[in-house]
């Protein structure tokens, strides 16, 4: 057993846990948007920054990739942990600006607007990667990925194709956090072809 | 408490997801209560490390033997739970989940105990379920004797080269041993590849001299039988002699054949030909002088998907004229709608060879006339004239003859179509690398002669590693594969006929019977064959019908009387209503959501089973039409409501309590449409009223569509929809079909009914008593009487002058 303290909270873990598995373990909030427990996790979206203190020195970590370890001590939510989930609130409300799912997590933590141009109002996909890590741990497929890098990346089949890998699972639409899979799916597996989708 | 059932239900918060909505402390009691759960807790979050080493430790403690998770999407998390509960021997179909979050959670506005209410009911048919489970034990899959190379395509050899490389015994039958013989006659089915055929020397040489190789020269294969592992191969010789031989897998390298094109394209073979034809002359007689033009007619043949690998090989053949004939003026005629299919190597090689590439307007057909071919200009819309003094057209490509028929021993012909198709229904990725039959070639679809070598060596370094786990102890047979009793099995072939991977073979028995086997590497577990079966002689192991049956009586007992449940395929259904509850969408919550794999995996006795048991209603939601994961679910399923849905109104209840519907899973407003619109259907009609008259006759509907093969046997024969186009030979008049149908139900339900009253009171009875309990016509009861007396299901003797009955 480990012992450590979460917000001066004595708690206890397993080696192999990681800072927010303990930390949800007891009832600790910490926010998470690229983070699902089906697939192994990658610490792209930086919502989940906690605060490690040891004595007068302290940094900031992704909560849901580091391991716990006697003695941390481990703060949710200081300034300077806030202060970090603002600006990644305020990225991901430029980045993605139509995405309701991000908008409600963003004013529960009290950010409502942004001081980030951005680029194009209709975007829901924040480019987080879940949707191309559950297809391929838990489908074993790959149909999906990130094309481009940087700025241009984003989400798709290869070459923007409607793609004979994909086995129209739907894990991607179910595990996507903002709700951008769904505009994307179709494109990814090909309309299918009927006339009952219109049944309204 | 079952004797070896030991079942831990595990409730998960879920953080604020589902702690706030449903009240677990309730459901804890509730779920704890119930007979068959061994023990009952509530975790912070089942799914990650925490939660998982809590489950393990009690898993362990309790000695549990089940395993169900209360929590969110099976689809996304069952297979972590199935990784981590492993090493306890809890194999996959010993665990189960149930989605309170998508399912019950977020989809109403019933208060939290309404909710832990619902939540228990969904809980403990899952419980029942895990309870009627006969669990299999894990058997490893053996591969006995060599790979055999079977079907004469040029992959052959690269295969045969490959399982040289990887050091494992094979068989390769071929037409010819010899190397300058093969190449000679490659350009028959593979023309203009000049440039590979160094690369397909070597292969070939390799696959010829290798230790590992033993050759079967001139040998056409005439039977197939055993399952994976265990082949046996019946080849004959010239002279009608048999020989055989054991496999542990086979290969099968087909290639597809091309064919003369139709009259209107002009072909004589000598000045008008396909590229064969030209490779052979440049062969015989070296290149041609003079213009040659190339029309790519693909688009005119009706196959412009080849157009590209035409337009390829056609190019190379090209280049090789312009090469080796500088006089030749080589000319490249294509439709606009084709790309041109070059790299920029080899276009910059085009310009230095200076070969012209002219395109036309695919609206106006190319017309060939002696020496002349005219087409329409894309740019000016004048019809220009090409000379030419040799055509080569596309050609048209199929398989035909031995390809054929190789390919209908190896079980690979499901379907009338030009090429073969691939061999497996594509379920689920953990499927890949468990196909028996691997098949490269173009007769899968045409390619060109690298992608049919690179086929043929994929194909092979996959049966190789299959042989590696197999001899590693890794390979093993997989959970939920259909099995057949042959105690029940009476050969009657339905199975096979539906069966869509090829995994239902035929096996003699010991009495000259054929009865059914199956190889569990090849069955994809879709289980619409195990529903089908007139006699339940096929079980879908580890997800039966007992199963099924369990989980749905465990429910409807429970549901109220205004209460529905539904089917939901895993394929359109279910990730649509979890993508529902994801999104908060709000829907009717007197549903109840079962989930499936497949629809057409339900059993007609199992929906019959709801309705028994006291569900006012029952929906199936499955995929969009032709959308089907498995093999033709939908339309099974629709087969099976039908024939629901004329028992009840034969038993005096409405047919509405019943329905088919489809979903996409990435329209769940539409889903939502779909059950608000069934259960107000539902709700219109009221429930379903039970008095013990009406009781024995949804009784007599769940005995007859259960154990009635006769009905059974219609049923299964008469699957797929009156209408259907696949199947074309087998079309029927819809209505005289319906027709025969119904009244087949009516008789045999008559029957049924009268069995029942037989069977609960002791006879005998006249006919006047049969009447009168059953309030059916006189004449009707009288007929089926007399032909269960012909049957032998009854007696009859006369008493005081009248004829009376009881069961012989």
């Amino acid at each position: 057993m480990i012992t450590f303290k979460i917000n001066d909270q004595e708690v206890s873990a397993r080696p192999g846990w990681t800072v927010l598995e303990t930390a949800r373990e007891h009832d600790i909030d910490i926010p998470t948007l690229c983070f699902h427990p089906a697939v192994s996790a990658s610490g792209a979206c930086r919502l989940c920054m906690v605060e490690l203190r040891e004595g007068s020195w302290s940094k900031l970590v992704a909560s849901c990739i580091y391991p716990v370890a006697e003695g941390l001590q481990v703060f949710t939510e200081t300034e300077r942990v806030r202060n970090v989930r603002r600006w990644v609130f305020e990225m991901l409300l430029a980045a993605c600006p139509a995405s309701p799912e991000i908008a409600r997590m963003a004013a529960k933590h009290g950010v409502t607007s942004t001081r980030f141009e951005s680029h194009d109002p209709e975007q829901t996909c924040m480019v987080c990667g879940l949707c191309a890590r559950v297809c391929e741990e838990v489908v074993g497929l790959s149909a999906i990925a990130t094309v481009d890098r940087g700025v241009h990346k984003r989400v798709g089949a290869p070459f923007a194709k409607p793609t004979d890998v994909c086995v129209a699972c739907g894990s991607c639409v179910t595990i996507c956090p903002t709700g951008a899979m769904q505009s994307i799916f179709d494109s990814i597996r090909g309309v299918p072809a009927t006339n009952l989708t219109q049944l309204g | 408490m079952s004797a070896y059932a030991k079942t831990g239900v595990f409730l998960c918060k879920c953080g604020d997801k589902i702690a706030p909505f449903i009240n677990l402390e309730q459901l804890e009691k509730s779920v704890g209560a119930e007979p068959d759960v061994a023990h009952c807790a509530t975790m912070a979050f089942a799914c990650l490390k925490p939660g998982l080493e809590q489950i393990t430790q009690i898993a362990v403690d309790k000695q549990l033997n089940r395993v169900i998770v209360a929590g969110c999407e099976n689809r996304l998390m069952l297979s972590k739970f199935e990784e981590h509960l492993r090493p306890l021997e809890l194999l996959k179909g010993q665990i189960d989940m149930v989605n309170l979050r998508g399912h019950v959670a977020t989809v109403s506005d019933l208060d939290a105990e309404q909710k832990a209410t619902k939540s228990a009911k969904l809980i403990a048919a899952a419980v029942a379920e895990m309870t009627a489970l006969r669990p299999s034990s894990l058997t490893r899959a053996r591969l006995q004797g060599p790979v055999v190379i079977v079907g004469n395509g040029i992959a052959s050899f690269s295969a045969a080269a490959e399982m040289a490389r990887q050091k494992i015994d094979y068989r390769l039958a071929v037409e010819s041993a010899d190397p300058g013989l093969i190449i000679e006659r490659i350009h028959e089915t593979y023309p203009g590849e000049q440039s590979y055929h160094p690369r397909l020397q070597k292969s070939i040489q390799e696959a010829l001299q290798s230790p590992h190789g033993k050759l079967l020269v001139g040998r056409k294969l005439a039977m197939l039988s055993g399952v994976t592992g265990d082949y046996t191969l019946t080849f004959s010789d010239d002279q009608g002699a048999h020989e055989k031989f054991t496999a542990g897998a086979i290969i099968a390298c087909l290639d597809a054949q091309f064919t003369r094109p139709k009259p209107g394209f002009g072909h004589d073979g000598k000045t008008v030909m396909i590229p064969s034809e030209m490779e052979s002359l440049i062969l015989r007689s070296g290149p041609p002088k003079g213009t040659v033009v190339f029309w790519i007619s693909d688009y005119e043949n009706g196959q412009p998907e080849f157009a590209a690998l035409s337009a390829k090989s056609a190019w190379q053949m090209a280049a090789h004229i312009r090469q080796t004939s500088p006089a030749a003026t080589v000319i490249m005629l294509y439709n606009q709608q084709m790309e041109v299919p070059l790299t920029a190597a080899e276009r910059a090689m085009n310009r230095k060879l200076n070969l012209l590439w002219i395109p036309y307007d695919g609206a106006m057909r190319p017309t060939v006339q002696d020496g002349f071919l005219t087409f329409c200009n894309l740019s000016d819309h004048v019809e220009h004239e090409l000379r030419w003094n040799h055509l080569v057209l596309s050609p048209e490509r199929m398989i035909t003859g031995e390809t054929l028929r190789v390919a209908r021993i190896l079980g690979l012909v499901h379907k009338e179509g030009r090429f073969l198709t691939g061999h497996h229904a594509r379920v689920r990725p953990e499927m890949v690398g468990r196909e028996e039959t691997y098949l490269a070639g173009s007769a899968r679809l045409p390619c060109s002669l690298a992608d049919a070598l690179a086929q043929g060596r994929r194909a092979a370094a996959k049966t190789a590693e299959m042989f590696r786990k197999a001899n590693a102890g890794e390979l093993f047979v997989p959970r939920i594969v259909c099995v057949v009793d042959p105690e029940k099995c009476i050969g009657c072939g339905q199975c096979q006929e539906l069966c869509d991977c090829g995994g239902i073979g035929v096996e003699e028995g010991p009495g000259g019977g054929l009865p059914r086997i199956v190889d569990p590497m090849v069955c994809t577990g879709g289980g619409t064959c195990a529903a089908a079966c007139p006699y339940h002689a096929l079980v879908l192991q580890n997800n039966s019908n007992d199963q099924r049956e369990a989980r749905v009586a465990a429910l409807a007992r429970r549901l109220g009387p205004d209460e529905s449940m539904a089917f939901v395929c895993g394929w359109g259904g279910l990730p649509a209503a979890d993508i529902a509850g994801k999104q908060g969408l709000k829907y009717d919550p007197r549903i109840h959501l079962l989930s499936v794999p497949c629809v057409g995996q339900i059993d007609a006795c199992a929906m019959a089973r709801a309705l028994k048991e006291g569900a006012s209603g029952l929906v199936l939601v499955g995929c969009l039409p032709e959308t089907c994961h498995h093999s033709y679910g939908l339309d099974h399923a629709w087969a099976r409501v039908n024939t629901i849905k004329k028992l009840l109104s034969l038993s005096g209840f409405q047919r509405e309590r019943i329905a088919l519907a489809h979903a996409d899973l990435n329209r769940p407003e539409d889903f939502v449409r779909t059950v608000d619109s069934f259960t107000r259907t539902i709700a219109a009609m009221g429930p379903m009223v039970r008095t013990p008259e009406d009781q024995a006759k949804v009784d007599a509907l769940y005995d007859l569509i259960k154990h009635n093969t006769r009905v059974r046997h219609l049923l299964s024969a008469g699957l797929r929809r009156p209408g259907e186009d696949t199947y074309q030979g087998d079309q029927r008049h819809a209505l005289d079909y319906d027709r025969d149908f119904s009244a087949v139900l009516a008789e045999e339900f008559l029957q049924q009914r009268l069995l029942q009253v037989f069977r609960a009171a002791k006879g005998p009875f006249n006919l006047d008593e049969l009447t009168g309990r059953l309030h059916e016509d006189p004449n009707q009861v009288a007929t089926c009487l007399w032909e269960m007396v012909q049957n032998g299901q009854i007696g009859f003797t006369h008493k005081n002058h009248e004829a009376v009955y009881a069961l012989s």
